[in-house]
């Protein structure tokens, strides 16, 4: 995938995994690789990124099957955030598919 | 490489920051093993999905140095560090970014020495004026008043274009930490 196009839309990506429920760190950065040309390891520093900008908080939760996991939570400035990214992204989308009817599938 | 080779590299590779933060950062890679474990996977898997640490360890560093920076209110050392860590992990070209950043520093230089220098013009005129012939007295000293102001003005003008030029730059460096470059092996 072109970089220019990763561009924003991996943080709108991994905000929008934590928009319903709290995610581990294990959790996000396996789906994210799964869609993306993206190490795992690179996603860690992302979410650190993320976490520092405030769009994340991070807290630690016991699980059952074993040492506690790092969670992600979205705050509400993450919230907004993702919002606008996702409009940002809607009208971004819906231009480049006008577009492309409009020059190869006429 | 497995856990404990990747794990040790990580935390080699991130010698530069604090270890508190350092062990946080570690936090993640470390439960990365874990769960993979959890997951049923070779620890060699689990090393090899995460890519290289090198990359790892640079996009953390870049994010820090750019951080500090910002929470140093863009000091000329700390935005020379983020340019150095962006340039370290290949999101610019060095010689588009580094080239122009330093040549500008370089400009930024010689408005200070300028500066400093008509500042310290202020005192072969006033010499001049009490022991030298070329000068009276009242010559000197309005002469030396006009340097000393201009000086002034100068440095005043050069330290609120550095001060800009950091912004900028740390501007262009939060953009531009945006793209992740990071790939599947």
């Amino acid at each position: 995938m072109n970089v220019q196009f990763k561009k924003g839309v991996l943080d709108l990506c991994v905000l929008a995994l934590a928009a319903w429920e709290d995610r581990y760190g294990y959790e996000l950065a396996v789906a994210m690789s799964a869609k993306f040309e993206v190490a795992v390891g690179s996603v860690y520093p992302l979410l650190n990124r993320l976490t520092q900008e405030g769009y994340f908080t991070t807290y630690l939760r016991e699980s059952t099957e074993g040492p506690p996991r790092k969670y992600y939570k979205l705050t509400p400035q993450g919230h907004s955030h993702l919002m606008s990214l996702i409009s940002e992204w809607r009208s971004f989308s819906i231009a480049v598919d006008e577009l492309i009817k409009e020059g190869v599938e006429r | 490489m497995n856990r404990e080779q990747y794990l040790q590299q990580l935390w080699n590779l991130l010698s530069p920051v604090p270890e508190r933060t350092r062990k946080e950062w570690m936090y993640d890679y470390e439960e990365h093993f874990r769960l993979a474990a959890e997951h049923g996977r070779l620890e060699e898997e689990a090393a090899s999905e995460l890519g290289d640490p090198k990359l790892a360890a640079k996009e953390l560093l870049l994010g820090y140095r750019v951080a500090e920076a910002e929470s140093k209110g863009g000091s000329l050392p700390s935005v020379s560090r983020a340019v150095f860590a962006a340039v370290g992990i290949g999101f610019f070209n060095l010689v588009f970014v580094l080239g122009p950043y330093i040549g500008l520093l370089g400009v930024l230089f010689g408005f200070w020495a300028a500066s400093a220098a008509l500042v310290l013009s202020v005192v072969p005129v006033l010499y001049e004026g009490w022991f030298g012939d070329a000068l009276t007295g009242p010559q000197a000293i309005s002469a030396a008043m006009v340097l000393l102001s201009l000086g002034l003005l100068a440095g005043a003008g050069t330290y609120k274009l550095t001060r800009g030029f950091m912004r900028l730059t740390l501007k262009y460096l939060q953009l531009n930490t945006r793209v992740m470059k990071g790939r599947k092996s």
